[in-house]
């Protein structure tokens, strides 16, 4: 007798564990895969390149969803799971239906963060995380103008994005510089330069305090903190993102920014797993895909039992950052307190607008800022992921793998 | 000399004689090559250059195969001279207190101040300090105006830097200043002792004759006496690593012992020789056994092994140089190595005989005018007989000088202390060269005119002139010089003066006929000047004075220009000149003996205390040439040693701690100077080694003669130049730095710096001894050109401290700048091979901040210099199986040509074998 699996969120991480559970082990589980939009499994990281209008949309397809449903997946698309009941181990849907489980999963994703005085919806207040969102800003009116709230990945992807379709558009940045979880100052300043020759305008150490609709549902300007006021068009939010966690919260698990999982993806309740964007391991939540390809891995081996062989429970590892800009080389790795307390290696050439920081600690590389030129990124991701003991080489270690072997 | 029907060395056949004399050697040899000599070192090497279409340069600079110095050979300074010349850093005209001056109004100056200072002080007033660089007939028209019509025999050379204890000893052995030998003699004999003397690096052609003798007869025995273990040792059969300053030592006992052994030549000595008795008598008492062991710190064995060889080789030849004549006491060791000769009749044979090398390319020549001041003309002393009316008669002279002048210490104390007014410098720089450089700068402040002739504008000596004068260089001087084996050859003028610049004698002339001497002045062509003084040489002579080319007052204008490279004396009985001397067993004393002398060694007049406890050495390194105010301009030389160093021991660095590179403080009574740390096995501990090239010019707080006092042998007045006394400790540095620029740079930015002239720029080696902003400094650097607008690239290392900077205009690169908390010992001729270039990949723009290369074979440091072989290359092949010189000569060419790189390729050899 197969248990019933039961997926809450067709994201990539959602997908991509029903794809591997049920190629892998389908005499396990039945699968029901419950996604809110319409579009199931589609990669959310092309979005960017789909709105810089680089791809099409079948160019988004991560998994095969007929093959997936051969194999014991019940695909529920375009539906909301409304309550979950864990003491009767039911959940319910938005068409009312009950729906019974053996195990149940968390993928619920995140939101972009939304302004929170903004109760009612604005048609041109748009954020950054799926289809429909891509959608509205292709139907956006020629030349429109656009105010990109937020200069994170982001942000500034759908800024450049957003250029690219002839919009006229300004980043408002709450902080001194672009990119500052990942970025130092140095790099951000050259990848600032970088974008304003691409035609993105920015406004830093600025945020948005009202959205100005005159009492309709458009939003006619916004006020920035500083007094400020821009005349917009349209209002993309990148300011961040909120798990999604009001079902999860509603039945009772332990949730605090986020559902809180252990090294296992277990909940604080049994047979409830949480995975992705939507889960909070010691105290860190997670917006990026590399992580989360890790807990499908640890799910799927919790899942099927075989996790006390499994080469290792989750643990939060470096992951390296690109953005997805074409014509943008950009690559960042590690933990940002190391960028105050390390030692840095630095190599500035401005004009040419190539700049790298690698910063070390105890021997080790711990973090790496490249910008210009990131053929070395993997080399230095893997010395940071191996824990390389780079002393032997550290005088020329900023200068690349070729360097160091020629050594 | 009988030789007959057989070419003799000059190539020219007997029966030919009068109508080959002077043809040999003609010039030109074909419409643009030209036959001249080398301007270094005592060798006096004939060179072959070829001048360019402009006629301004020369195209190559080969080696003449036709003189007898070096039959083609040449060393890389020699073979680097067109590198050399160049108008940048010329004097171009006269100037007078830093303004430029019409040629007339600085000698109307010059002739009117000597004119009052003679009628207000006397001729003592005047001082003339000259240089083994001039040629014979700027020389002799100097020393005829000084000593003749000015009345002064204030006329010294930095000659006395160089020989003078030489050329005292010689005179009190053999009555005369004479070289018996001839380089000639290399070849036949069994036995070369070198004494004071790193041939390899100062003579390098003449070491080399010496190495091929040795290959050629591996029988022939070589012994170098030498604190250091120098590249000259790689030829030795021993090295004897004596004390510094007990050579007397060595010699008194090798005296003794050959008295002890009964090889003394009676027969020679009854009836040749005086005074043996008392030198043998000296020889005992201060060179026992015990004592010489004490004093030199050899052991028995090594004794034993040179008295061994020195009784077994009748045919012993033993050259000797500034480790013997730079003491307070040179003048008795130059006659303690006489003795031996003496005693064993080994002189004026084949083979045999006591070999003083001069430094200089006109030592010899300066010498023969008299221009020293203790010397009068043509090898006549003011204390010899008649001599001063001699000379009076043959100029005409109206105002005869008639005592000894000034030696140049003393000279230059004379004009701190007010005595001297005038002084006149020519073709040297004094301020760089001189013990106490403190006590020359005072004298030349003081000095109410201070005239420089030189060639460039910017040595530290002409930075105190009153009047500058612009002279010819080599290539445009025309004269001649004598080389250390009495070889008189043509220095040819090939290319034409730049600017208003003059010869010197043409100068000296000018202010004697304004002071009324047309007469004796009026000189047209230096050939005039030539046969004056070789007529000089013969005047009155009478067989007395050794010094006689009176057969060469007879050349025309046209043979004088054609003349061939001849030994002196050149008279009626020895027309093609004079291999050898004393081979009649006579010598110019009155009764035609020569003279032992006793010795008793004495030890260096500075003494190591607690408070100065190391001994200072100084010398030459093997690729630059004194004050480097020529070899300096190229880059080719700049590679070997490319900075000062004060080379220490092993021991010494340990026990202070004391790494590779890390700059040192050098602290004597007189002076200080900061210099790197050299750690070489070949310095004995408590020894110290400092070059003595560098000058203020192209380095700072590096000019070794600040360490050295005025102490001179009290015979020849040549200062103690091997023997200070000086404290070493590490100097505090924040940062060690290379800059490399394409262009000059402001150097006051910097503590401490050293300028390496290279092939498209310029590299400085500096050091901070404070923290500071290095970014800004750097900004700093290129403000300078009224530059600055280009990019800059940086690098920091936060584990060693590293900073690096690179600066670009329009993409082309202009200026690295690499700086560390320790010193950086990687070569960076990489990087240097790229300034100027335009890089645009921004991984290639990163690479030159990387320190090292990544895609071009760094060769390391260069080890021979024609070829350009550096010591990776070099190490390389050895691995690669190259197991010889000759192996590696193969494969990489290098030590080929000059060979003078040939001692640290075996080295190489050695030290990868140990490996």
């Amino acid at each position: 007798m197969r248990e019933h699996l039961v997926i809450i969120g067709g994201g990539m991480a959602g997908v991509k564990l029903a794809k591997t559970l049920s190629e892998q082990e389908q005499h396990l589980y039945d699968i029901t895969l419950i996604s809110e939009e319409a579009n199931v499994g589609y990669n959310r990281i092309m979005l960017s390149p789909l709105l810089a209008d680089e791809i099409s949309e079948s160019d988004m397809a991560l998994v095969d969803l007929s093959a997936m449903q051969q194999s014991n997946v019940n695909i529920l698309a375009g539906t909301q799971v409304t309550k979950v009941k864990l003491d009767s181990s039911q959940l319910t849907l938005s068409n009312r239906q009950i729906l019974s489980f053996d195990k149940l999963v968390f993928a619920t994703g995140s939101r972009s963060r939304m302004p929170e005085s903004s109760e009612q919806l604005h048609e041109n207040l748009i954020g950054f995380r799926d289809l429909n969102d891509v959608a509205k800003m292709a139907n956006l009116p020629d030349n429109s103008s656009i105010v990109v709230v937020g200069g994170g990945l982001l942000g500034l992807e759908a800024a450049v994005g957003l250029v690219k379709r002839g919009h006229r558009v300004t980043v408002v940045h709450r902080s001194s510089h672009l990119l500052n979880r990942q970025l130092d100052t140095q790099a951000a300043a050259l990848l600032q330069a970088e974008l304003e020759a691409q035609g993105v305008h920015f406004i830093l150490l600025d945020g948005l305090k009202e959205l100005i609709d005159e009492g309709t549902n458009r939003i006619k300007r916004i006020s920035l903190n500083s007094g400020r006021e821009l005349d917009t068009d349209c209002v993309v939010m990148t300011a961040g993102i909120v798990p999604e966690v009001s079902v999860a919260k509603d039945a009772g698990l332990e949730v605090n920014k986020a559902i809180v999982v252990n090294e296992w993806l277990e909940t604080s309740c049994q047979n409830v797993f949480a995975l992705g964007e939507c889960t909070e391991y010691r105290k860190q939540t997670f917006g990026l895909v590399a992580p989360i390809w890790d807990q499908v891995d640890v799910l799927v081996a919790r899942l099927v039992g075989s996790h006390k062989n499994y080469r290792g429970p989750f643990q939060v590892k470096p992951t390296p950052v690109k953005l997805k800009v074409s014509g943008i080389n950009l690559f960042s790795v590690g933990n940002l307190d190391e960028f105050e307390g390390g030692q840095s290696f630095v190599f500035k050439d401005p004009s040419a607008r190539h700049y790298r920081r690698l910063v070390v600690k105890d021997g080790k590389l711990v973090g790496a800022i490249l910008f210009g030129n990131v053929a070395d990124g993997g080399w230095y991701f893997q010395l940071i992921q191996n824990n390389t003991d780079i002393t032997p080489f550290s005088d020329r270690l900023l200068f690349g793998e070729t360097y160091c072997q020629a050594s | 000399m009988g030789v007959a029907k057989r070419p003799n060395v000059f190539g020219v056949t007997e029966g030919h004689w009068a109508s080959l004399r002077f043809r040999r050697g003609s010039i030109p040899v074909r419409n643009t090559t030209y036959k001249t000599t080398c301007p270094y070192c005592g060798v006096g090497c004939g060179v072959e250059v070829t001048q360019n279409d402009d006629h301004t340069s020369f195209s190559s600079v080969k080696g003449d195969k036709d003189h007898p110095a070096n039959f083609g050979r040449l060393c890389v300074k020699g073979s680097s001279l067109a590198a050399t010349l160049g108008r940048e850093g010329r004097l171009l005209e006269p100037t007078i207190y830093g303004a430029k001056a019409t040629w007339d109004e600085a000698l109307t100056l010059i002739a009117d101040k000597i004119r009052t200072t003679i009628e207000n002080e006397g001729p003592g007033g005047l001082g003339f300090y000259l240089s083994g660089q001039m040629l014979t007939e700027d020389y002799y028209v100097a020393n005829k105006l000084a000593k003749g019509f000015l009345g002064t025999a204030n006329v010294d050379t930095n000659s006395r830097l160089c020989m003078a204890s030489a050329v005292v000893a010689q005179k009190r052995a053999f009555g005369s200043d004479t070289v018996p030998c001839s380089y000639d003699d290399i070849d036949h004999a069994e036995c070369i002792i070198m004494v004071g003397w790193n041939a390899a690096w100062t003579h390098p052609i003449v070491y080399q004759r010496i190495a091929a003798a040795k290959q050629r007869r591996p029988e022939l025995k070589v012994i170098v006496i030498d604190p250091r273990k120098t590249a000259t040792c790689d030829l030795a059969d021993l090295h004897l690593a004596i004390k510094p300053g007990s050579d007397a030592h060595v010699f008194n006992y090798l005296l003794w012992q050959t008295e002890r052994a009964d090889k003394l030549d009676r027969d020679y000595i009854n009836a040749h020789v005086n005074g043996v008795e008392s030198a043998l008598e000296a020889a005992r008492i201060s060179s026992s056994q015990c004592q010489t062991l004490l004093a030199t710190g050899l052991s028995q064995a090594q004794l034993d092994q040179l008295v061994a060889t020195w009784l077994s080789c009748e045919k012993t030849l033993t050259f000797y140089s500034q480790g013997v004549n730079q003491s307070s006491s040179g003048v008795d060791k130059g006659n303690a190595i006489i003795n031996c000769h003496l005693v064993t009749g080994r002189i004026g044979k084949e083979g045999a005989g006591p070999f003083s090398i001069t430094g200089q390319p006109n030592a010899m020549g300066g010498r023969e005018v008299g221009g020293l001041a203790n010397q009068l003309a043509a090898h006549m002393d003011f204390a010899t007989p008649g001599a001063i009316e001699t000379v009076q008669r043959f100029w005409q002279a109206p105002a005869m000088a008639t005592e000894n002048g000034l030696k140049a210490v003393d000279m230059f104390q004379a004009v701190e202390a007010g005595q001297i007014k005038v002084l006149w410098i020519m073709a040297t720089n004094p301020l760089v060269s001189l013990p106490d450089s403190h006590q020359v700068r005072r004298a030349l402040k003081k000095c109410e005119l201070v005239i420089v002739s030189d060639c460039y504008a910017g040595t530290d000596t002409a930075t105190l002139a009153d009047v500058l004068l612009p002279a010819t260089t080599w290539s445009e001087k025309d004269g001649t010089v004598t080389n250390s084996e009495r070889c008189i050859s043509r220095q040819r003028g090939i290319l034409p003066p730049p600017g208003e610049v003059r010869h010197d004698w043409w100068a000296i002339c000018e202010v004697a006929k304004r002071l009324g001497f047309q007469k004796a002045f009026s000189y047209e062509h230096p050939h005039e000047i030539f046969v004056e003084h070789a007529a000089l040489s013969a005047f009155e002579n009478n067989g007395q004075r050794d010094f006689n080319i009176g057969m060469m007052s007879q050349l025309t204008r046209q043979e004088y220009d054609q003349l061939s490279p001849i030994q002196w004396p050149v008279t009626q009985d020895q027309p093609y000149g004079t291999k050898r001397m004393f081979v009649d067993g006579k010598f110019f004393t009155p009764d035609q003996k020569a003279r032992c002398l006793p010795i008793l060694p004495k030890i260096p007049f500075i003494s190591t205390s607690s408070d100065f406890p190391f001994v200072l050495n100084t010398g030459r390194v093997r690729d630059q040439w004194h004050t480097m105010t020529r070899t300096g301009r190229a880059p080719i030389l700049n590679q070997h040693t490319d900075r000062p160093y004060v080379a220490i021991s092993p021991a010494d660095a340990n026990a202070l701690k004391i790494q590779e590179g890390q700059l040192l403080r050098l602290k004597s009574p007189v002076g200080q100077a900061c210099l790197p740390a050299k750690i070489t096995a070949d310095q004995t501990p408590g020894n110290l080694f400092v070059p003595i090239h560098w000058n203020d010019q192209n380095t700072n707080h590096s000019v070794v003669s600040r360490l050295i006092p005025q102490v001179v042998d009290a015979l020849s007045g040549q200062p103690e130049s091997k023997h200070a006394s000086v404290a070493i400790e590490p100097q505090k540095v924040a940062y060690y730095g290379t800059v490399l620029s394409g262009d000059s740079l402001r150097t006051d930015l910097f503590d401490h710096w050293c300028r390496v002239g290279s092939e498209g720029g310029e590299r400085y080696e500096v050091a901070l001894f404070d923290t500071v902003s290095l970014s800004s400094l750097c900004l700093q650097l290129v403000g300078v050109n009224g530059r600055g607008t280009g990019e800059w690239l940086e690098y920091t290392n936060p584990i060693n401290g590293d900073q690096r900077f690179a600066y670009y205009e329009a993409g082309e690169l202009r200026l690295v700048a690499y700086f560390s908390t320790t010193p950086d010992l990687n070569s960076k001729n990489w990087v240097m091979e790229r300034i100027g270039q335009s890089i645009q990949e921004p991984l290639a723009r990163m690479g030159v901040l990387a320190g090292s290369p990544v895609d071009v074979v760094d060769k390391g440091d260069v080890i021979c210099s024609c070829f350009q072989t550096g010591s990776v290359s070099i190490q390389d092949a050895i691995e690669a199986g190259c197991d010889s010189v000759e192996a590696l000569g193969e494969a990489l060419s290098c030590g080929t040509n000059c060979g003078s790189c040939i001692p640290e390729l075996k080295r190489f050899l050695t030290s990868v074998e140990a490996v």
